[in-house]
């Protein structure tokens, strides 16, 4: 097995995980994880990219690094975003954000 | 841009401008004592100005109005009767709470109808039609009763099917001309080679038919015609309905020989007719029995029209637009008489009855009024088949709804005993009543091309007469046995439609349901994979 | 590519187009703590100047502006590029910015000499934001610049919702953010797996290159799938009506009438750019279908809905979904490019005048709601008599929905129209009509309800500002004006799109 392949047999299995996470966990917070999971997936997806260098016929791409870069920070503002709306949902009185799920109908603001 | 293009486009911007200018609180309370002055431009196009027209902006959008004898017919009598209506309901409507709300949707419905005269493109009559339509419902809800308030609901929802209806109608007519707006008169030159000229057809009658109350889409008129304020009556089964002869006399390909299509016409509109009589007898509102009649008219315009257009005989739509010119002030006058005699001690009602027995039966056809001449002038269309002695059957059934009418009429609950009707109302009523007998004569020679002459033959007044008499005999019958008739609820099919309201809030519930199971977090992303899944398979 | 173009100075304005929002948006951290809009309106105001500009030199010399940051060619440089329908959009972007903004100072306008506060701040910075954030959607031509651009509004759009702060909005914003992460991941993975198999993102580069290969599939299904989820096509539209009925009227406005239009317009650009042609059959029905379904299904929500705002919500799920009816209209028409087809610009014309409409509406609604206290449609009896200005641009954008004329919607509805037929698409007609009526009927019901009697008890309701009802006025009629524009394919909007280099 070559090394692009079982990076990305591992991108696959990271989005897959996340997924997972991202439909069935009911908290925000592991919401946010798992997301975050997924990104890492995607990521390495633009790392087997660069190593195959498919871009130009580069031995090794440095395109999709600075995509992965610009990625990473775009992944953590949002993590940091969502952080921060969680914990002004705690401020606001809901006391038991990370054990309470989201409920279906909040058609109500 | 001519004199005459002018004075035409006055005629849409006079109503248009005083509805705008209403949006100044103090014009607007006032607007009431006004609104009989604005279809006065109108007027005067439709007597100085015709076969006149303007180009109200250039290509490709061209906006065009032009007036030609069947519009300018048409046009002369509804600004005619909306002005008498408007002068009648200055003094109607006096004093009471919203005639500032009622001036503008009074204008703009105004504007509307007379807009569907005068047009000559697609898009402006689209526009003039909606407007037309749409605004009607501010008279059809203007009393504030549960009853106006369902009427207006049945008119909107059932308007605005129409406007869909003629929408698509109108998409496939203009696919046949490769500009952005064609003329109407290009677009239906075009319709007969159309591969689409099938589902054009069906859309038009099926729009149009619906406001002109062909059975079975007349089920909104008598909820409507009855609820409005008596000069908005008037004014909405005089001319409102007119709003759809026009439609169909302009987009239907009269000349181009279509015997099945024309024949179909034929049927319906004949149907119509007797159906409208035969639940109008059954009423027991004076305003409804009206309604029913528009409706049992209209079905006759209908099939003049189809005979026209199943022969393919040039000249159809100036005849169906005389009867339909006719029913407009006769329509309109017995309205507005309904509405004296109800506010009007009986002792001062006979004179008035009388002449409302003149103006009900010319429906039927009374020799020598509108009716007769409208009749003889359209008789030939129709030939000497099934159709043609039908169409002289339904001048039995119209005698027959006319004289239960006048019996309602006069049976109608006395108002205070000293009541007389005030002049407000009466001199409109009266011109109205005058220019249904005397309009017709003027027009009859170069309409029907025959000479008044042969209207005093004596075949032409028997074939007049007859069915009046055979009417007469009837409405004896049903005076005796009225009472065992079976009471059919204004609308009548429109009741079966009510039985279905229940299934439509369930399946609006439904969707409600639906729509908060898929709102859940874990279905709406597992929606997003298969999305997904399924795009990636698709693509 | 020779020098010269590389410093045409129309490209100029395209870089100003980004710049000028963010150096407003980093000016008010610097200058303008305690009086934010001071800084944002004017702004605001030469942002639209720009994009008025960019709108008319593209017109004027019939060809695509470009610019290329730092004269760097792709694929290692950024280029940007404003073809007709991108200057269009900006045009429209910036317009309904700026008279959001004006209407916006009603709302939080800081208290003259108050010291900083919170909301006004994070309103007006965030507004600048969604304005480079926009700005770079409809000018950026690599999908990975999209990307960021992508998120950039999505950061901006999430905490307006919950300017208010209350657990509901904060709630709903967490929803929303949470879903469009959800997207933009899949987004991103499809971007991944296109640089895999072609080596360049610029859209340019892989229109001339892709294939319909199992990978360009998946990337493009990914892609599509997430953007959808950011547009909240139905059946993913679960965080669209608590957001942006949570969120103050000129935010709701903003993100009802130009953000989830973002999304839709890369869609496009995917489908028509990118996707290998010919486009499959059964993929450009699918999106239809699903955009049928928002139509019917949320429409008839609408019309349930007991609240104003939330109605006005569910009409705009509704109404992005018309925008997925172009793709089988355009696939069935006989133009020999999609940009002259009828059907693609009725697309284009309804996204423009429901962002006119429907920002409009938002913000009668905001309006209303302050005039009366409350935003129950049974309740509002006697509006028309408080703020008859604001019903009337209610009114007014509510014919544009409808399709009504004179209505821009009117028109564009008509050309959709006109397309179905022509394609034989004829399910696409009738649901066009039928969401015609529907939104007669939920339009009616509010107009219907402000026009009745005022509830015995009802407070009196409160006056509010004549300049802010003009500016709601203003858009309503702008998306009036629209419908006076001819039944015919604009040349306008096919400027640039063949001629890619």
């Amino acid at each position: 097995m070559s090394a692009p392949t079982l990076y990305g047999l591992c991108a696959a299995a990271l989005v897959g995980i996340g997924l997972f996470g991202l439909i069935l966990h009911p908290t925000p917070l592991r919401k946010v994880i798992s997301f975050n999971l997924v990104g890492c997936g995607a990521f390495l997806f633009f790392g087997i990219a660069a190593r195959r260098g498919a871009g130009a016929g580069f031995a090794g791409d440095p395109i999709p690094q600075a995509l992965v870069i610009t990625g990473i920070v775009v992944a953590f503002a949002a993590t940091a975003l969502a952080v921060a709306l969680i914990l002004r949902m705690l401020e606001a009185g809901a006391s038991t954000v990370d054990a309470k799920p989201l409920p279906p109908d909040d058609l109500s603001p | 841009m001519t004199a005459s293009g002018l004075l035409i486009a006055s005629g849409l911007a006079v109503p248009l401008g005083m509805s705008l200018a209403c949006f100044w609180p103090g014009v607007r309370e006032r607007a009431l004592g006004w609104i009989w002055a604005a279809p006065i431009p109108a007027l005067l196009a439709a007597l100085f100005a015709r076969g006149g027209g303007i180009v109200m902006s250039p290509e490709p959008l061209r906006l065009t109005l032009a007036l030609d004898d069947v519009g300018a017919m048409l046009l002369g009598g509804a600004a005619l009767l909306w002005s008498a209506a408007g002068f009648y309901a200055a003094t109607y409507l006096r004093g009471q709470p919203g005639t500032g709300r009622f001036a503008v949707w009074w204008l703009l419905t105004l504007a509307g109808s007379l807009g569907t005269f005068m047009v000559a493109d697609m898009t402006s009559f689209y526009l003039a039609f909606s407007v037309a339509s749409l605004s009607a419902y501010g008279l059809v809800s203007f009393e504030t009763t549960a009853r106006a308030k369902r009427a207006g609901d049945v008119y909107m929802a059932l308007a605005l099917l129409g406007e869909a209806f003629i929408l698509l109608a109108f998409v496939i007519l203009a696919l046949g001309v490769p500009i952005g707006n064609p003329l109407i008169r290009e677009a239906v030159a075009a319709l007969p080679s159309s591969p689409l000229l099938a589902p054009a057809l069906i859309l038009l009658v099926l729009g149009f038919g619906l406001k002109m109350g062909l059975a079975p889409l007349h089920v909104w008129m008598p909820l409507a015609h009855p609820v409005a304020p008596m000069p908005a009556s008037a004014a909405l089964s005089g001319i409102i309905v007119k709003a759809g002869v026009i439609g169909l006399m302009r987009f239907l390909p009269l000349d181009a020989g279509l015997p099945g299509w024309g024949g179909g016409l034929v049927a319906l509109g004949l149907f119509t007719a007797f159906y409208a009589v035969a639940v109008g007898i059954t009423q027991q509102q004076v305003k409804t029995v009206l309604a029913y009649s528009t409706v049992s008219q209209m079905g006759v315009v209908a099939a003049v029209l189809g005979a026209g257009m199943a022969a393919g005989a040039p000249g159809t739509a100036l005849l169906a637009a005389f009867y339909a010119l006719h029913h407009l002030l006769v329509k309109g006058a017995l309205f507005l008489g309904v509405g004296i005699v109800a506010g009007s001690a009986p002792r001062h009602r006979i004179l008035i009855v009388l002449a409302m027995g003149v103006l009900a039966l010319s429906l039927a056809g009374l020799p020598l009024t509108s009716g007769a001449l409208a009749k003889y002038a359209a008789k030939p269309l129709f030939g000497d088949g099934l159709a043609a002695a039908l169409a002289t059957l339904s001048a039995v059934g119209s005698t027959l709804l006319m004289l239960h009418f006048l019996r309602l009429l006069r049976e109608m609950p006395a108002a205070d005993p000293d009541a007389a009707p005030e002049a407000g109302i009466l001199l409109p009523w009266a011109i109205v009543a005058l220019a249904s007998l005397v309009m017709p004569w003027i027009l009859f020679q170069p309409v029907a091309g025959y000479a008044l002459a042969d209207l005093f033959e004596a075949k032409a007044l028997w074939t007049a007469i007859w069915p009046l008499l055979l009417g007469g005999v009837l409405a004896i019958a049903l005076f005796r046995i009225g009472r065992a008739l079976p009471q059919v609820p204004e609308g009548d099919v429109i009741v079966l439609a009510g039985t279905l309201w229940p299934l439509v809030q369930a399946t609006g519930r439904q969707i409600e349901t639906a729509d908060r199971w898929l709102r859940q977090w874990p279905v709406a992303s597992a929606m997003l994979i298969v999305i997904a899944i399924s795009f990636a398979l698709a693509l | 590519m020779m020098p010269a173009q590389v410093a045409a100075p129309d490209g100029v304005l395209l870089i100003l187009a980004l710049m000028l929002p963010s150096i407003g948006l980093l000016a008010i951290f610097v200058l303008g703590h305690s009086r934010p809009e001071r800084i944002a309106l004017p702004v605001l105001a030469a942002n639209l100047a720009v994009a008025l500009i960019v709108a008319l030199q593209v017109g004027h010399s019939g060809q695509a502006a470009t610019y290329r940051l730092g004269g760097w060619l792709p694929p290692l440089g950024i280029t940007l590029r404003a073809d007709g329908l991108s200057a269009a959009l900006i045009a429209m972007a910036a317009l309904i910015l700026f008279v959001v903004a004006i209407y916006a100072r009603g709302n939080f306008a800081s208290k003259a000499g108050g010291s900083e506060s919170r909301q006004p701040m994070v309103f007006w910075t965030l507004l600048l934001g969604l304005s480079t954030a926009l700005n770079t959607v409809f000018l950026a031509q690599d999908l990975f610049s999209l990307f960021v651009a992508l998120e950039l509004l999505t950061f901006s759009a999430v905490p307006l919702v919950c300017l208010e702060g209350s657990r509901e909005t904060l709630r709903a914003a967490l929803r929303y953010l949470l879903f469009a992460l959800a997207g933009s991941v899949l987004y991103l993975i499809g971007v991944a797996l296109l640089y895999g198999a072609y080596g360049t993102l610029d859209i340019a580069s892989l229109h001339q290159v892709t294939r319909a290969d199992r990978a360009t599939s998946i990337a493009l299904g990914l892609m599509i799938a997430g953007l959808m989820a950011k547009a909240a096509l139905f059946p993913l539209h679960l965080w669209l009506p608590p957001a942006h009925a949570g969120a103050p009227a000129p935010a709701s406005a903003v993100l009802s009438a130009l953000v989830v239009k973002a999304p839709f317009f890369l869609i496009l650009r995917l489908w028509f750019d990118v996707a290998p042609q010919p486009q499959p059959v059964i993929a450009g029905t699918m999106l239809a279908a699903l955009g049928a379904a928002s139509i019917l299904v949320c429409s008839v929500l609408a019309l349930r809905q007991a609240r104003l705002k939330l109605m006005v919500a569910y009409s705009t799920v509704a109404q992005v979904g018309y925008l997925f009816l172009v793709f089988p209209l355009v696939m069935g028409s006989e133009a020999a490019v999609p940009w002259a087809s009828i059907g693609w610009t009725g697309g284009v014309l309804q996204l423009v005048s429901h962002a006119f409409a429907k920002a409009s509406m938002f913000l009668a609604a905001g309006l209303i709601a302050e005039a009366m206290g409350h935003d129950r449609i049974d309740d509002l009896g006697g509006a028309a008599e408080a703020v008859p200005i604001s019903i009337a641009a209610f009114a007014l954008a509510g014919l544009s929905l409808m399709g009504l004329p004179p209505a821009g919607g009117f028109v564009a509805k008509v050309m959709l129209l006109t397309a179905a037929v022509v394609s034989a698409n004829w399910w696409i007609a009738a649901t066009i009509l039928a969401g015609g009526l529907l939104a007669a009927g939920y339009v009616f019901r509010v107009i219907g309800r402000a026009f009745a009697d005022p509830a015995g008890g009802a407070p009196p309701p409160k006056a509010v500002a004549r300049s802010r009802e003009l500016a709601v006025l203003s858009l309503a009629g702008v998306a009036l004006l629209l419908g006076f524009l001819p039944l015919q394919p604009f040349a306008y909007l096919g400027i640039g799109q063949g001629g890619m280099p």
